[in-house]
Formats: structure tokens, sequence, C-alpha cells
């Protein structure tokens, strides 16, 4: 794994981004292919999108902390159309998904599902994997077949 | 007469702490957002309240300020007013007329990059500086921010009550016939459920035919106290009651669920500060930026339980007029609403309410309409509601 990105590394490789002292430990972490999402030291609690203090306890240790990557949809969009983006072809509807994160009721996660799978639905069990997009790792999910 | 002179609530609203983080030449790693939050905390502190008795915010992003300290829900949150006098102003007139009962009024000073030389070396705040205009998440398409949020609620309320599509189609088609009286309405062709159903797929399950409809044109108002109103040329309207709402998981994708986001805050408190409800009204505008929004106020304001909305609507369509008549009198956005008349985000629809209390709404006039429920907004920044009523 390559060395945590500067701060100046960062802005040069997320151009397009409204980076700050806040979000940043996200895109850092994105740079090394983990989602990293802001828990908080003292009360344990999780949250997203981030946060300078945790909303339960109003500690400021809070830390972008990697989760385990596992999760079930719970939103699902299939773009029909949608803005240009690097390796994203709307010929077949291009699903999104807000994924529940195993690691707390309510913790979400959105992006796309890799592969169009055709029998996506709400309930679905799907895993974190990574794409590269503009010259970046990208998160996506993956459908996960569940044992029976 | 054009300099405001009443002051009907003098004396009755004052500040109960006030906090600073201190001022220095350079914090370090901070956001304007961090030193709020650090000032807030310590007003709150300060006050010996707990922040659930927070129901009012004065300053920028209150959103993004709101779910970082977990205030459950807020009936009044304005921008930053600067100088602070503003927000002053605004808490005095938001307090002393019920919009909220303690407030939270914030303002953060961040330095940037062309008034100090220490910020401008600080590529975080020049990058802030230099101005986040066509910034986004770095998400592109694979995000449910803004808009698309509505959608990917739609999608979750077709599955946890096992509903189909066509649910949606029913507030397409009643707007469509009520916008063919309304000679200000840009789309007045009749369409049917077959053509809703063939519309061009948008973000499924959304077409076309759920998203209101992109226009030029202007609403405007008047407003001044029903006294005054009286000594003018038409018959006053008066604001029988009004608010806002918003809650502590506000985020598109983050938000508890369908039982619990803005609109519940909305209904909690109109209901509280509204003698006329659902059974006294004669009109009906429930916002429809998106037919899914519409299905979610009719079962909010209490038509009907959640996921009852295809029964209800089913129960009260009037077949050979294509539209929604509840209990055979209260039309549900006789102007064609937002996607029909036009996308006005609300401002048709109080226009409308206006002129139908007024008598002024021509063919699409409800005879005697004296009282109207306006539930304005979304879910997650912008939900409100009002009353309007004859008088």
């Amino acid at each position: 794994m390559d060395a945590e990105a500067t701060d100046v590394e960062l802005l040069e490789r997320f151009p397009d981004v409204r980076l700050d002292h806040t979000n940043k430990h996200f895109y850092r972490g994105l740079l090394q292919r983990e989602l990293r999402l802001n828990r908080c030291g003292r009360c344990g609690w999780w949250h997203h999108r981030p946060k300078p203090i945790c909303p339960r306890c109003w500690s400021s240790d809070v830390v972008a902390t990697p989760v385990a990557g596992t999760g079930t949809v719970h939103l699902l969009i299939h773009l029909h159309q949608g803005p240009p983006a690097d390796g994203v072809d709307y010929a077949r509807p291009h699903p999104v998904a807000t994924v529940e994160l195993d690691e707390q009721p309510g913790l979400r996660f959105t992006s796309a599902v890799e592969g169009a799978p055709d029998d996506l639905a709400i309930g679905q069990r799907v895993r974190l994997g990574w794409i590269e997009r503009d010259g970046r790792p990208f998160p996506v999910w993956h459908k996960v077949e569940e044992p029976a | 007469m054009t300099i405001a002179k009443r002051n009907p609530h003098k004396d009755q609203v004052a500040f109960a702490s006030a906090a600073t983080t201190g001022f220095t030449r350079n914090r370090g790693e901070v956001t304007a957002a961090s030193l709020a939050l650090e000032a807030c905390v310590k007003a709150i502190d300060a006050a010996g309240i707990d922040k659930s008795e927070i129901n009012g915010l004065l300053g920028a992003n209150n959103g993004y300020i709101q779910s970082a300290l977990g205030i459950p829900e807020v009936n009044y949150y304005v921008g930053a007013g600067i100088p602070f006098g503003f927000s002053i102003a605004n808490a005095v007139g938001a307090v002393a007329t019920g919009q909220c009962d303690v407030a939270l009024a914030y303002h953060s000073i961040y330095r940037n990059a062309s008034n100090s030389r220490s910020a401008a070396n600080d590529p975080f705040r020049a990058r802030a500086y230099a101005g986040w205009a066509g910034l986004g998440d770095g998400f592109g398409p694979d995000s449910v921010v803004g808009a698309v949020g509505y959608t990917a609620w739609a999608s979750r309320y077709l599955h946890e009550y096992g509903e189909t599509r066509d649910l949606f189609g029913y507030i397409a088609v009643n707007d469509r016939s009520n916008a063919a009286l309304n000679p200000a309405a840009v789309m007045r062709h009749p369409i049917t459920m077959e053509d809703y159903l063939e519309a061009r797929m948008v973000r499924w399950p959304l077409c076309m035919l759920d998203m209101d409809v992109p226009i030029d044109g202007a609403d405007a108002f008047i407003i001044t106290t029903t006294e005054r109103a009286r000594d003018m040329a038409l018959p006053p309207v008066l604001i029988h009651a009004c608010t806002n709402g918003q809650i502590d998981l506000n985020e598109e994708d983050q938000i508890p669920g369908l039982h619990r986001h803005g609109q519940h805050v909305v209904v909690e408190s109109l209901r509280a500060k509204s003698d006329i409800w659902i059974d006294d009204i004669d009109l009906f505008f429930p916002y429809d930026g998106f037919s899914f929004i519409t299905i979610s106020w009719i079962e909010n304001v209490g038509w009907c339980g959640p996921g009852e909305a295809r029964g209800f609507i089913e129960d009260h369509w009037v077949k050979d007029q294509q539209r929604l008549l509840i209990d055979g009198r209260i039309p549900v956005n006789p102007h064609g609403g937002a996607l029909s008349e036009g996308g006005t985000q609300g401002s048709g629809h109080t226009r409308e309410a206006i002129h139908q209390l007024q008598g002024l709404a021509g063919e699409r006039q409800v005879p005697g309409a004296s009282k109207a429920l306006l539930p304005m907004g979304g879910f997650f920044f912008n939900s409100q509601g009002c009353v309007l009523r004859t008088g």
C-alpha cells in the first residue's frame, strides 16, 4: 500500500471535490482503498457524512475508521440517464444503491453497484469493492450470494 | 407610512446565554463549521439546557450544524445574517411569533486566503476561498444527494409496502386533469395512466411525468397585517398557522426512514398550532415537485395511514374527471401543481390557494372555499406547511 497522501497530494488527486479539514480523512482513505467513516473515540458511535464532533456525545475525538464493507441494500435507483462520468454507460440502466452497513443500524453509504446485476433489489446483501475512476480508486458495491 | 413602527412583542424575547471559541490568528485544521460547533456547545451548556430544547437555528449551513449537534427537531432555520443584527431581528420575530421557542444563533469567522498569509498557506482554506462552485463530492452520478434522494426513498416506499409505480401515476394524471382549466399552466393536454406507464424513464422508479416541469415565470405576493389588508382592494387571506421542519439525521441517505423526516416535524407542529385540519378544509395543496412527495404528504397529514395512499386515492378518485376529489369536494392541487402548471417550488400552490380563497379562481373556483392546507417541500431540508383561511 502506498504511503498516506499529504494534504497537498490529496488536493491534487481530488481537484473536483469540496475538500476541507473535516472531510479530508474520508478522501484520504479512498486513495488507500479503504472506506473510512467517522467513529467516535469516546462513545463508539459511527456517523456519515463527516462531522468534526460526535453528534451523539459531542466529543471531538472523531476518527475516520475503516468499515468492514458489508451491508444490505436499503435504497436502490436505476439511472436511465445522468451526468457523464468516467466508465459509466447508461445504455443499460445504471444502479445506485444506498447500503446500510453492518457496523450500526442507520449508518449508510451510497455508491454504484458494479456490473448492474439483473435481479438486484432492496434487501440484497453486498460487499465493498474498488474500481478506478478518474485515475483514482472509487468504492463500489458488489452483489454477494448468501449461503442458503 | 413606509417605516415599520409596530412592536407588538416588546420585551417578550431575550438572550439566555452567549459563548465564544476565543479568537486567534491561526486555529489550525478547523473549518467554519467546526468553529461554530465549538461555540454552540459552549452556549448550550452555559444556558443549562438540553439540546433537545432547541427548535430554532440561525446561521450558515444549519442543516449540517443540526446534524452534527444531533438536535432532534427544529421548526425554524435560516441562514446567516451579516452583520449579526440580522440574526437578532430574525430570532426575535421567530420566537415572538411562535416559529420557535428556543433559538440557537451562531456566527463563525474563518480566515481566508485573500486576507491572511497563513490562511493562504493552508491549501484547504485556499480551495474554499477559490470557490466551491462546480465542485462536488467526487461521486458523480453515484449519489442520492439532492433531488435524487426522492427517487431513492420512492424505491424504499415501493419495497416496504409492496407497491407499484402506477400509484405515483395517479398524482401525475390528477395534476394534468386540473391544469386543463388553468390558463396559466404550461402542460394542459390530458394524460392517461397508460401515458404515464409509457413515459420515458429517467431514474427508476420515477419517470418524466413524476418530475416537475421547468418553466419561466414568477409569482408575487403582498403580505401585511390582517388589519391593513382589510383596507385593501381584495378580501384578506389570513395566515392561520405556518411552520418549517428539519430533523437531525437530515442528509438524503441518512434519514431514519419514511416514518421520520422533516414532514413529520411540520405535521406535529402545524396540528398543534392550527384550529383547522383536514376535516375542516376545502382545498388541499400537497407539494408535488416529485409525485412521490405528494403520496407522502397525503399519508403524513393523516388522510390515511402509512402505506395506505393507494386505497385512499382509489376511494376518492373521480373516474369521469380523472382526478382526486376528496370526499367528493376537496380538489388536490386544482391549478395543476408543479407537475402540470409548472415547477414553482410552492409559489404557484400558494397563489392558487389565495385566489381560491378570494373567489378569483375562475373556472376552477371551489364554491365558498374558506380554508386551505398547504403542506410544502420534501423530506430533508425544506419541509414546510401553512394553513390559510378567509376571515
